[in-house]
């Protein structure tokens, strides 16, 4: 299962290369007016790669909806509000994280658009803020000498309520315009935990937002396939 | 184009192959099984080995259960795992243990330890695992008892490194 969502992901990703590519082509061509106005306003949109791997994988929920907001020319204020819910399991233990985060900073498109493309190339930073549970499904008990009296499982389902944690977040990504005011795009994540509050007796296995946590430290990584929507405010010339 | 590939596929290196770190070391402390050492009755601060000694576990129904890797032998010391599911564990210790013809030679003591759980969080790749606190240790009184007392030397079950249990004979 996991190896097929790898591959529809690549499609994906493939599917969006294709496509900006293509897009360009067809961009090229615009006018060549002196006064060249640049579109600003509000741009919406859903992240694929979470709907696309909740369908795939029995284990994870998840979505997310994110906006930017073009305040200068090349600076986006950038937002993103999400649920997710995975249950992870090993040899000893089985436990779900469920819940909401927000994210918000900014974006700075690096690309120099030709004459009437406005096509991102961008590299962000976040604040994000996560507000999760945890339940610890069941778990064996560590033992060497367990062949004795035999291996019991636990079935505990205690569940560690009001979790938070916060972060920072690096993003390098892509946003081309295949249709009119339609975005696709596609990012990656690498991602500094500030802080967390772990539950008693146990520890976040999976943070919604950051996903999941490494024994060796307070880093993670994540990507972002996007489609999104802008809704054009006001026209200003660059 | 070429330059695009080569960027998507350092980020799948980044995103699904630095994934396992769920394979428990083995050099994790497990959960610990209590360690008994063998004392001479007229001397109560010397070790004495128990000769043909062999221990078997008996479960709630009153079944003897083998204990893994254990074997007979002349020893001072004895490691018992303890049920990790329930308060209290019995054994049966042999003292002299032969098989002679399929019959069971030797003199079985049955020992009862009753002890407190705690369960403690490892890490995500090993879980938990557990630590006893003994709150009781008692032999059974038979006709033939080779074990004449016993003492809790230490009552926190954390480790094998530590004698926790000494027993007179």
């Amino acid at each position: 299962m996991k190896s097929m969502s790898k591959y529809f992901i690549s499609f994906l990703v493939y599917l969006g290369l294709f496509i900006s590519i293509h897009a360009q082509e067809v961009n090229t061509e615009a006018s060549d007016s002196i006064v060249v106005q640049e579109k600003y306003g509000l741009r919406l949109g859903a992240d694929l790669s979470k709907i696309g791997r909740s369908f795939l994988e029995t284990d994870y929920m998840g979505f997310e909806i994110n906006g930017d907001y073009r305040l200068l020319k090349r600076l986006y204020l950038a937002g993103e509000l999400g649920s997710e819910k995975k249950t992870t399991s090993n040899d000893y233990l089985v436990s779900t994280a469920n819940g909401t985060y927000l994210k918000f900073g900014v974006d700075y498109n690096m690309y120099e658009n030709w004459a009437g493309m406005e096509n991102l190339i961008y590299s962000g930073f976040r604040f994000g803020f996560s507000n999760f549970n945890q339940t610890l499904n069941s778990f064996t008990i560590y033992d060497i000498n367990s062949l004795t009296w035999g291996q019991n499982e636990f079935l505990d389902n205690e569940k560690f309520s009001r979790l938070t944690s916060g972060w920072i977040e690096l993003l390098l990504g892509f946003k081309t315009e295949v249709l009119t005011n339609l975005f696709m795009g596609f990012n990656l994540q690498i991602k500094g935990r500030l802080f967390e509050t772990q539950p008693d007796n146990f520890e976040n296995i999976f943070i919604p937002g950051i996903g999941r946590t490494y024994d060796s430290g307070k880093f993670g990584v994540g990507f972002g396939y996007n489609i999104s929507y802008l809704i054009p405010l006001y026209k200003k010339s660059r | 184009m070429k330059r695009h590939c080569l960027f998507l596929l350092l980020i799948y290196m980044l995103v699904f192959n630095c994934e396992k770190d769920d394979v428990c070391p083995e050099t994790t402390q497990t959960t610990p099984r209590i360690i008994i050492e063998f004392y001479n009755i007229n001397a109560p601060e010397e070790i004495k080995a128990v000769p043909g000694l062999f221990a078997v576990g008996v479960d709630s129904t009153d079944n003897e259960v083998a204990i893994h890797n254990e074997l007979v032998s002349t020893r001072s010391l004895i490691e018992l795992p303890l049920q990790n599911n329930s308060n209290q564990t019995k054994f049966k210790l042999y003292k002299s243990y032969d098989i002679i013809d399929s019959v069971i030679n030797g003199n079985p003591d049955e020992i009862t330890i009753t002890y407190n759980i705690e369960t403690l969080y490892v890490s995500r790749a090993c879980g938990y695992i557990n630590n006893y606190s003994i709150q009781t240790f008692s032999i059974a009184t038979d006709n033939d008892q080779w074990i004449i007392n016993s003492e809790i030397l230490m009552t926190l079950v954390t480790n094998e490194n530590e004698i926790h249990v000494k027993i007179l004979h």
